[in-house]
């Protein structure tokens, strides 16, 4: 394998908080630190974000390496491609999660040369003791991906933890059946803490996770105070910079450095609304972030829009908190029965609201809160072809919002999050022009 | 039932599968209600029970998917857009409900774009776990039971034991019959082709299960009855996939001069081969089979043993089929978009090749314009298979 020679990557997108500017050192500490753990001989888990047992690997103290991150690196590099390549020709198809080929093209090289792949972008991903997968329906990859690295690492073992969430239903409630989907969950994270002890020479500390759960809840909580904050004209910070502030809250969930992170940025975004400081002095079109998966090589494109005077102060991607004290979570003693209450009541938040609307659902719901709370004038949506999670349904809920509540201005972005060669500069700038002239034309109705 | 005589055999099995959903439209008009479902992992036997007829949603590979994205991305597996695009465009107007389990991305995070656009009188999701574990199957005989109740309340009427038992022995005697059918796969040449299985097979599907073990059983018979009437070819084949619900594939392989003897898909050997148990709580059998004995791609098995026995886990079944139906060659035919399936085709052809057969990987589309350069792909495939 050659290597080959590198696309030129990006220099740095400018970012509007000094907050969201400090992450990219953080991934990179973090990677460090993976690579440190290897030599150490201390467990590496490869994690996928959002699947609900952060807080245990955290107080086991093993080392999580969240693969989808590390594909992301490459994709924001645009060092991703040689990786795909190779993905491909072990015969993985190019329409699967681009996160996963990456990652998978990857792991396959660095099994087969026996080290990491050459100049691996910011010094590449470690060999995993253990990979903890889980099963729910927010994508298939979470099983498969894993399963998938196994052919290249058949000694690492996997886990699928079970962590469904009830579906919005006519027919019946989510209390109806909240109690086997609670019990189910604990069970499998039960089953989580044994396969991780067996695994890895670690013994669960119950009251040390006890106290990362109390970390992870207030960090909960000071997300959703701190994001709030976004509702402010002019709006002080915008969803590119939540595809950076997305770190702390996905790969660091359960840290004091990642509360503290968001304690920082809640202050500074309290200093800028006091000063009137907004990501862009002239504030046109406010707009929504309504779906979909950035494509991590073209950040800049939230720059674009900007220069358009158009600001995102919300976005339903990657905000996978509400406010704890909001979900009416049961008191109970055991660490991992909080842990499923709390899943179960975010993923079930807006049903309620939902039943009072006919034709809703809380996915539209939540469009439809954003809509009002942050005073949106318009919709984008980003439709990355590679991952079947959060991308089906998009175009459902855009019509369904404009059925049952009201004609807004819309836009999907076609692109991927990885995969370079699906996304077109030109193409892509020329669509957020013409619906920044859509957007006026509505404005001077 | 109409047309006793007519109704019977080959030949009605090709008109059950050319007019797709013709029984069912008679049997609407006679009063009952029909429940649309996805994939082979709904457990039939409980809508049965329910005394509701199921009814497989199908595609149609000729038929250009053109209703379908104004509601559903294109990201979605062409398969599931295909089924969608077929019942907007009225196919299935006979629907009172549709039933979708959680089996794949494209089949469950559509579930609220079937839901709405549908606007059927009945919808239900079960939310079926990926693991097999005990806590797994727990929690999935607790949906199962929620499935239950949810059907009773629509049909007003509540789903008895017994009820149930009676619809789990009649889809094993169905599925009896389909493991007899491909006992006549097995002669060389085989006594039955590839396409006529398939046709069959997906026409069963269509209509209530009683019915459809008779047929079944009238199509084993004329083809006893007949002998063997189909002509010597070099090669015997194997398709293994996710659903294929449509013969044209199947069709391309054995006019390209080979016979397809043996497969792992769904409507097929995947679906038919394991029964549920007879249990003292029915449920307990049904959840079995569907999480536990159903070999797809989407149940994820966890490893015991070293990575070839969990190979062989996951993937012996197709080892024994190919020595049991002397298959020459393997055709991995994937959908693009295919995330279960997808992710296993390196490990799934290191399997196969391991015991012995050459392997084709097909990615493909669901669609009539991609059949020239299948067709160039199993020709070469078959030439090297022919040169052995
Ligand atoms: S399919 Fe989507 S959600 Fe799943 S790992 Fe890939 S990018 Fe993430
Ligand atoms: S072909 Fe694959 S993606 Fe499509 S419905 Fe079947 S399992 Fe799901």
């Amino acid at each position: 394998m050659t290597e080959e020679k590198k696309p030129e990557e990006r220099k740095r997108r400018k970012t509007a908080t000094e907050a969201a500017s400090r992450v990219g050192p953080m991934v990179k500490a973090a990677l460090a630190e993976n690579l440190r753990a290897k030599e150490e001989g201390r467990p590496i888990a490869y994690s996928f974000i959002y699947s609900g047992y952060d807080e245990i690997i955290r107080a086991m103290d093993i080392v999580p390496a969240w693969t989808e991150n590390y594909a992301g690196v490459c994709g924001v590099k645009r060092d991703a491609q040689r990786f795909l390549e190779k993905a491909e020709s072990e015969n993985f198809s190019r329409s699967l999660c681009t996160y996963a080929l990456c990652g998978l093209g990857f792991d396959s090289w660095r099994e087969e040369t026996g080290e990491m792949p050459p100049n691996p972008p910011w010094g590449g991903q470690a060999r995993p003791t253990v990979m903890l997968g889980s099963g729910q329906i927010i994508c298939d990859p979470r099983y498969k991906w894993y399963q998938a690295a196994q052919h290249y690492m058949p000694d690492v073992p996997v886990y699928v933890a079970g962590l469904p969430y009830p579906p919005y239903e006519d027919d019946y409630d989510y209390r109806d059946v909240q109690g086997y989907y609670v019990k189910y969950i604990v069970e499998e994270l039960r089953g989580l803490v044994a396969f991780l002890e067996r695994h890895t020479n670690r013994k669960m500390d119950w009251d040390r996770l006890s106290e990362v759960i109390d970390i992870s809840d207030r960090t909960w909580n000071m997300i959703s105070e701190a994001y709030d904050l976004r509702k402010a004209v002019p709006c002080p910070m915008g969803t590119g910079d939540a595809m950076n502030t997305m770190v702390p809250m996905t790969f660091m969930m359960g840290t004091q450095e990642a509360y503290d992170f968001f304690k920082d940025l809640y202050d500074e975004l309290q200093l800028k609304i006091a000063n009137r400081e907004g990501v862009i002095p002239d504030e046109k079109y406010r707009l929504l972030w309504g779906g979909g998966l950035p494509s991590w090589f073209a950040l800049t494109d939230f720059n674009y829009f900007n220069s358009k005077g158009a600001v995102f102060p919300a976005e339903v991607t990657y905000r996978l908190v509400e406010p704890v004290y909001n979900l009416d979570l049961p008191r109970v003693s055991d660490p991992l029965e909080h842990l499923a209450w709390r899943w179960v009541k975010y993923w079930a938040y807006r049903h309620d609201k939902a039943r009072k609307r006919p034709g809703s659902n809380p996915d539209v719901e939540r469009l439809i809160e954003y809509i009002e709370d942050y005073k949106i004038d318009g919709v984008v949506m980003h439709e990355a072809f590679s991952c079947r999670s959060w991308h089906p349904g998009l175009i459902w809920q855009l019509n369904q919002l404009k059925r049952i509540y009201r004609d807004i201005p819309s836009l999907i972005l076609e692109s991927d999050i990885v995969d370079i060669s699906s996304y077109n500069e030109a193409d892509t700038r020329a669509r957020i022009d013409a619906f920044i002239d859509t957007l006026e034309a509505v404005k001077s109705r | 039932m109409p047309e006793e005589a007519g109704s019977r055999g080959l030949a009605a099995a090709d008109r059950y599968y050319e007019d797709y959903g013709s029984r069912v439209r008679e049997l609407k008009k006679q009063g009952k209600q029909i429940i649309g479902y996805l994939c082979a992992l709904t457990p039939v036997e409980i809508i049965a029970a329910a005394g509701l007829v199921p009814f497989r949603i199908k595609g149609d590979v000729n038929e250009p998917i053109t209703k379908a994205d104004t509601e559903m991305e294109t990201i979605v597996c062409p398969l599931v857009r295909s089924w969608f695009d077929m019942s907007l465009k009225g196919k299935y107007e006979f629907l009172d409900g549709i039933v979708i389990p959680h089996a794949c991305d494209s089949i469950s995070t559509t579930y609220n774009v079937w839901k709405n656009t549908l606007n059927l009188p009945y919808s239900h999701l079960i939310n079926m776990p990926h693991s097999t574990d005990g806590p797994s199957l727990k929690f999935y005989k607790a949906l199962l039971n929620t499935f239950r109740t949810s059907l009773s309340k629509f049909t007003g009427k509540e789903i008895s034991d017994q009820s149930l038992n009676q619809a789990i022995s009649l889809y094993n005697q169905n599925r009896a019959k389909v493991r007899e059918l491909y006992e006549l796969r097995k002669a060389s040449p085989p006594l039955i082709s590839g396409a006529e299985v398939a046709k069959l097979l997906i026409a069963s599907v269509s209509m209530p299960v009683e019915e459809a073990t008779l047929l079944i059983d009238s199509v084993i018979k004329e083809v006893k009855q007949r002998g063997g009437v189909l002509a010597a070819k070099p090669a015997r084949i194997m398709v293994v996939g996710a659903e294929v619900d449509d013969v044209t594939f199947i069709d391309l392989i054995e006019d390209s001069g080979a016979w397809v003897v043996a497969d792992d898909l769904c409507p097929g050997a995947r679906e038919f081969f394991d029964d549920a148990d007879v249990t003292a709580d029915p449920i307990e059998g049904i959840a079995e089979r569907y999480l536990r004995k159903i070999k797809c791609g989407r149940t994820f098995r966890e490893k015991k043993g070293d990575y070839d026995d969990y190979l062989e886990e996951r993937f012996g079944h197709i080892g024994r089929f190919i020595k049991d139906f002397k298959v020459d060659g393997v055709v991995l035919y994937i959908y693009k978009y295919c995330d279960p399936y997808g992710f296993d085709v390196p490990a799934m052809k290191s399997y196969i090749e391991s015991v012995g057969a050459p392997v084709l990987y097909l990615e493909d589309e669901y669609s009539m314009s991609t059949i020239g350069r299948l067709r160039t792909r199993i020709q070469a495939f078959l030439e090297v298979l022919g040169s052995k």
